[in-house]
């Protein structure tokens, strides 16, 4: 897999692009700026980019929105995007396409490297990961009269960990539960949420959406 | 006729003693009351009494000198200056009569205006004393007039035009002016007041022939007089009590006695702002100290504890050494979590990143309650403006979100440029279209609204006065309108200039 590294401290950079080489991943890039990341997602069209929000020139959220034009240009392109902290402002504008592939991490993940290869590949294969943090937060501000409501105690388990990036047999091993029973609680995740049915990976990406919009 | 009067004059003197012994003794009438309803009252009682006696005194009217010399039965003469003196002696009463039914009935109306209704959060404008400007002039004029005919209303007229032109533009000066008019008016009416001319019968004016010319002039009648020179004497006290109110600061300010008192109270609230603003800054900056002391720093050395334990580990247990390992990348987590919820308290780096209407979309979005934005800043305002409107509206969303009990606040933003300001339009004439625009003066309001139980209230808490002394720094401005049973309103105003929004670098 082919990867674009966009970080402007040198020290992290470089210790990215060995932890990615190492679970075998081949650098196509690793840039210290918006501009030069905007055009390497475009020329090298990666099939992940791991994008720090801060970045150079005006060290704001230039990384993030050169990953969202870039998204814009190349639907889909799969990007995972690392901050210092979330905002559950910029999950949305991540998510706002509807697209999938896109990934929100605390830069403390990458200290979990099985963890954050794992999310990576997630993001690669169109999945949507957020961060346990964002996750949380959402669960706070939880009113009444949404949909979400529906779902039981351990359905909204389920549905955090699947927002969270974790692949059925993952989320299984969390709750101490089946995976055939996790099959189980997602299908009635979707029913709950009004999701037609389709492929299993996009209907993931939508509940998620639902339980980040809502 | 003379002994209505009388009984007028003293029914009037009685009631004005009655008062002043009852305010002076400070018995039950509370003295507000009598400042308030019986000042005015006894204003246009003066004031009525005047135009009432002059009109039916027999005074000839103004009409009548501009038919020049009249011929009197006899011999006599009767000049048009004479008739003027005793029109324009006949006007002066009328006017002053006319000015005191006035100033009555604004007094009245003022004080009715101040009764009413709650505490003000703006006070009541303050009187502009350079209206009196007017009056005062049409009063002088009156008095200097002898022999100008009908040239003086000519003069009357220029002279008013220039002086409401003064009052438009430099209403500071025409309060002087008008305060220097009503003595020398005053002074001047009591003087004239005092000698009233000869009076003309009407007998005399329809020159009967034949008739005896001692009975063509009579005196003016003494209550008459009496009551002029009353209205003289209050004009000149009144111009006297304008002094300290006008005239006084501003003569001390020009030599040097005294500084510009508008200036003193700037300095003083600069002085106040500052002090509070040191103070937020060093109290800020301990809780920064603290919280890196007891949490990051803390944190930091157990990591070289626990590397340092492993480090000896390695060569005789290796298992332990990992388990220690792995506790050290855990604090190093926590020492993390610990860091990133500083510097969102400090600064929020979203607020950093995208400006304050994101940051307050962000904000709304992390509050646990149905918040609502409805937000219009199509710009940046100053970093430090930033800062303190964020941390206003945060400080408003968690008032909400602990006490009132509230299922949906809404926050509106708006940014107004001050038309009043020659900057609204801050590009010169002809200047490039393409040139970034300089940053837009005008008004920042913020509004948080939310249908909790309301009772808030700002003297009780520490938070909002915070918000308040921190917005003050700015010039800025916290009502708090909370009845108790909701909803509760905060509105902030800060006076703050909106630059072009950043263009994006990529």
């Amino acid at each position: 897999m082919r990867a674009v590294v966009a970080e402007d401290l040198f020290l992290l950079r470089d210790g990215l692009v060995r932890l990615l080489e190492a679970h075998g991943f081949e650098i196509a890039a690793a840039v210290d700026g918006a501009p030069a990341l905007l055009r390497a997602l475009l020329d090298h069209q990666p099939d992940i980019a791991v994008v720090d929000v801060r970045l150079p020139p005006s060290f704001t959220d230039d990384g993030l929105r050169a990953a969202l034009e870039a998204r814009r240009q190349v639907p889909g392109l799969p990007v995972l995007v690392l901050s210092q902290y979330v905002e559950q402002l910029y999950a949305r504008e991540l998510l706002a396409d509807q697209a999938g592939g896109v990934g929100y991490l605390l830069k403390d993940r990458v200290f979990n490297d099985d963890q954050f290869v794992d999310a990576i590949r997630t993001v690669a294969g169109g999945g949507t990961v957020m961060d346990p943090e964002v996750v949380a937060k959402l669960l706070g501000r939880r009113s009444r009269d949404e949909p979400i409501t529906r779902l039981t105690a351990r359905e909204r388990e389920v549905l955090e960990l699947m927002a969270e990036g974790r692949s059925n047999s993952a989320i299984a091993q969390r709750l101490f539960i089946t995976e055939k029973a996790v099959g189980k609680h997602s299908t009635n995740i979707f029913a709950k949420l009004d999701l037609a049915p389709s492929t299993d990976d996009n209907r993931r990406v939508l509940a998620v959406l639902a339980f980040l919009n809502t | 006729m003379s002994s209505r009067l009388v009984l007028v004059m003293l029914l009037v003197s009685a009631c004005v003693a009655l008062c002043w012994r009852t305010w002076a003794s400070g018995a039950r009438i509370p003295k507000v009351w009598v400042a308030r309803r019986l000042v005015p009252l006894v204003l246009m009682g003066i004031g009525l009494c005047g135009l009432l006696l002059a009109g039916s005194s027999g005074l000839p009217s103004r009409g009548l000198m501009l038919h020049g010399d009249l011929m009197l039965p006899g011999d006599l003469t009767l000049s048009g200056t004479a008739i003027s003196r005793a029109a324009s002696w006949r006007d002066m009463l009328l006017l002053q009569s006319a000015a005191f039914l006035a100033a009555g009935l604004w007094l009245l109306r003022r004080s009715a205006q101040q009764h009413s209704g709650q505490p003000r959060l703006i006070p009541a404008r303050q009187p502009r004393w350079g209206w009196l400007l007017l009056p005062t002039l049409a009063i002088l004029i009156m008095l200097l007039d002898h022999g100008l005919g009908s040239a003086v209303l000519v003069l009357a007229a220029v002279t008013m035009v220039i002086a409401l032109g003064m009052v438009i533009r430099f209403p500071a000066a025409a309060a002087d002016l008008a305060t220097a008019g009503l003595i020398a008016a005053g002074l001047g009416g009591i003087l004239f007041a005092a000698n009233p001319p000869p009076v003309p019968l009407p007998g005399a004016l329809a020159a009967v022939p034949g008739g005896p010319v001692t009975e063509a002039f009579a005196a003016v009648s003494t209550p008459l007089v009496l009551l002029a020179v009353v209205e003289s004497a209050v004009i000149v006290a009144f111009g006297l009590w304008l002094v300290p109110r006008t005239v006084g600061p501003h003569v001390r300010t020009l030599l040097g006695l005294e500084p510009d008192a508008e200036l003193a109270g700037r300095v003083e609230q600069l002085t106040q702002t500052r002090a509070d603003a040191v103070d937020t800054a060093a109290a800020e900056l301990r809780r920064v100290e603290r919280d890196l002391h007891d949490g990051a720093q803390a944190r930091l050395v157990a990591l070289g504890m626990n590397l340092r334990a492993a480090e000896r580990l390695i060569p005789t247990s290796p298992q332990a050494a990992m388990a220690l390992v792995t506790e050290a990348r855990e604090t190093s987590a926590k020492a993390l979590t610990e860091l990133r919820d500083l510097i969102r308290g400090v600064h929020p780096p979203v607020l950093a990143d995208r400006g304050l209407a994101d940051a307050i979309r962000a904000l709304a979005l992390d509050t646990p309650v149905r918040t609502e934005t409805d937000i219009d800043l199509p710009g940046r305002l100053d970093p430090p403006v930033e800062s303190a409107c964020y941390f206003a509206v945060a400080e408003a969303l968690a008032n909400a979100v602990k006490h009132s009990g509230a299922r949906l606040v809404q926050i509106r933003i708006r940014h107004s440029p001050d038309p009043r300001s020659p900057y609204a339009d801050p590009r010169p004439p002809y200047a490039d279209p393409r040139a970034p625009m300089p940053p837009v003066p005008g008004l920042l309001r913020i509004e948080v609204t939310d249908d909790g139980m309301g009772g808030a209230d700002p003297a009780r808490g520490t938070g909002l006065q915070g918000v308040e002394r921190r917005l003050g720094t700015f010039d800025g401005i916290l009502a708090v309108n909370s009845p108790p049973g909701g909803p509760t309103m905060i509105i902030m105003e800060v006076p703050c200039a909106l630059s072009s929004p950043r263009t994006s670098s990529c």
